[in-house]
């Protein structure tokens, strides 16, 4: 039976000027499917083409711009026990795995393409989804989800990865989640992203939705496009710099959450990869001669202060053990309690 | 795939009540030596389901592994050796992992399983 997309997230609705974006899912229910709406398991569109297919053309490239370690994950690692087995959902490029060498690492990934990079050197893992881990219960010492829970579009579907996570953990056994935050360090940063409005609305609804398509009172707040940082990951702290901005549209940009940020896939790079041909005749891409790049759009979720605190408040065998903001993402480690 | 992983996944299909272990089809396996570790070996015995565990070893054509085991038998070299084989030197390379309850066969290739499930499976 197929399932429709006939779910609608309300907090994906305009989200115009002075207006706070409601965040709430009106999928009320944790995540148990039920028969009119979509399982919280399913993954909506948005995703599928913005981040599952996305990666899959730019792992190599992406994977390439994947090394640098951050401190505050490396330590977390560190810290764990000899011995431990540690799980990574969302593993990417398997940057962490086996940053501990006295620990053992499953990674796993959506994205087969990235996983085939992890297997190359030599990692375990497999292809599997964040929202649904085909763990039995309480097998890990620990587990981590490094910039992961930002690509998943509703509320329910972070919810429920933190849930796993918390899940696959044994008593006792910590979980450390970091997300990009909406609070961006390097604020020139945010000026490449797309924020999202309701043209996209599509994209999470998806075809055959009772959902009115009216046309958007607000024209797409496309941003011209400048140099993208190359990392994408924040890994360095903003310089000083004086962006003087609108008060209106500081506020604007403050309860916006929604974005597509670009990546830009070298044109010889995307030949190899190949499936760059694809994705333009589909218009989930974009050429830019002038950069020589096939401009691909990822979506994301930044997060706010205490959301992710907010998410967990539901999990009542799990409690904070710490929570910080670093290098314009927000982190939490949680510690699995019965 | 090594048999440590296997002893954790599970079917997680919509519907299935234990989906764990999945019965193991093997097609190509392959044997990588590692350094053997002890301590990380008494840890991972703890959480090990043994007789999902033996069971995975002779599907992948390993028999050397007693039906039942007890931490006792850590303290000897050769039950020690076994375990540390079996447990991470044995390979999956390709094959299928088969759900218990609805037969569906998650296939493994170049040693690496996928796990998604199709929409009508969530």
């Amino acid at each position: 039976m197929k399932q429709i997309n006939s779910k609608v997230d309300s907090s994906l609705c305009t989200l115009a000027p002075g207006k706070e974006p409601c965040i709430t899912d009106p999928l009320s229910v944790s995540g148990n499917s039920t028969t009119s709406s979509m399982s919280v398991k399913s993954t909506p569109e948005i995703e599928k083409k913005f981040v599952h297919h996305v990666y899959d053309a730019i792992a190599p490239h992406f994977s390439a711009t994947r090394f640098a370690k951050w401190p505050k994950v490396a330590s977390f690692l560190s810290s764990l026990p000899l011995g431990s087995l540690v799980l990574d959902a969302g593993c990417g490029n398997g940057k962490y795995l086996g940053l501990n060498q006295d620990c053992f690492f499953i990674g796993c990934d959506i994205s087969p393409s990235l996983i085939k990079i992890c297997s190359d050197r030599g990692h375990e893992v497999l292809v599997a989804d964040a929202v649904n881990l085909p763990y039995r219960g309480g097998f890990g010492d620990a587990a981590i989800s490094i910039a992961v829970l930002h690509h998943l579009s509703t509320e329910n579907r972070r919810r429920k990865a933190i849930e796993e996570l918390v899940r696959v953990v044994k008593k006792g056994g910590h979980v450390l989640i970091t997300v990009w935050a909406v609070e961006q360090e390097d604020t020139t940063l945010i000026t490449k992203w797309t924020p999202l409005n309701e043209k996209y609305v599509d994209e999470w609804v998806g075809p055959g939705s009772p959902r009115a398509r009216a046309p958007s009172p607000l024209p797409l707040e496309s941003i011209p496009e400048s140099e993208e940082s190359g990392t994408g990951e924040h890994m360095k702290v903003c310089s000083e710099s004086n962006v003087s901005r609108d008060l209106e549209e500081e506020k604007h940009i403050k309860n916006q959450q929604e974005y597509f940020v670009p990546w830009h896939l070298p044109y010889h790079r995307a030949e190899i990869s190949g499936a760059s041909a694809h994705a333009l005749a589909a218009g989930l891409a974009t050429k830019d001669d002038k950069k020589g790049a096939v401009v691909y759009n990822r979506y994301y979720h930044v997060f706010s202060e205490g959301e992710l605190e907010s998410l967990t408040t539901g999990i009542n065998n799990a409690r904070i053990v710490d929570q910080f903001f670093d290098k314009s993402n927000w982190c939490i480690i949680l510690e699995k309690t019965s | 795939m090594r048999l440590l992983t296997h002893n954790m996944l599970s079917s997680n299909i919509k519907g299935v009540v234990n989906g764990f272990p999945l019965r193991i089809e093997a097609e190509k396996v392959v044997e990588k030596t590692v350094e053997m570790n002890g301590d990380f070996l008494k840890k991972m015995f703890e959480k090990v389901d043994w007789k999902a565990f033996v069971d995975a070893s002779r599907a992948m054509g390993y028999n050397e592994l007693p039906e039942e085991a007890d931490p006792s038998m850590l303290d000897s070299d050769e039950f020690l050796n076994n375990f540390h084989h079996a447990l991470l030197e044995l390979h999956l390379e390709e094959g299928a992992l088969v759900c218990p309850e609805t037969g569906r066969r998650f296939p493994v290739t170049k040693g690496i399983p996928n796990m998604l499930l199709h929409e009508d499976e969530v």
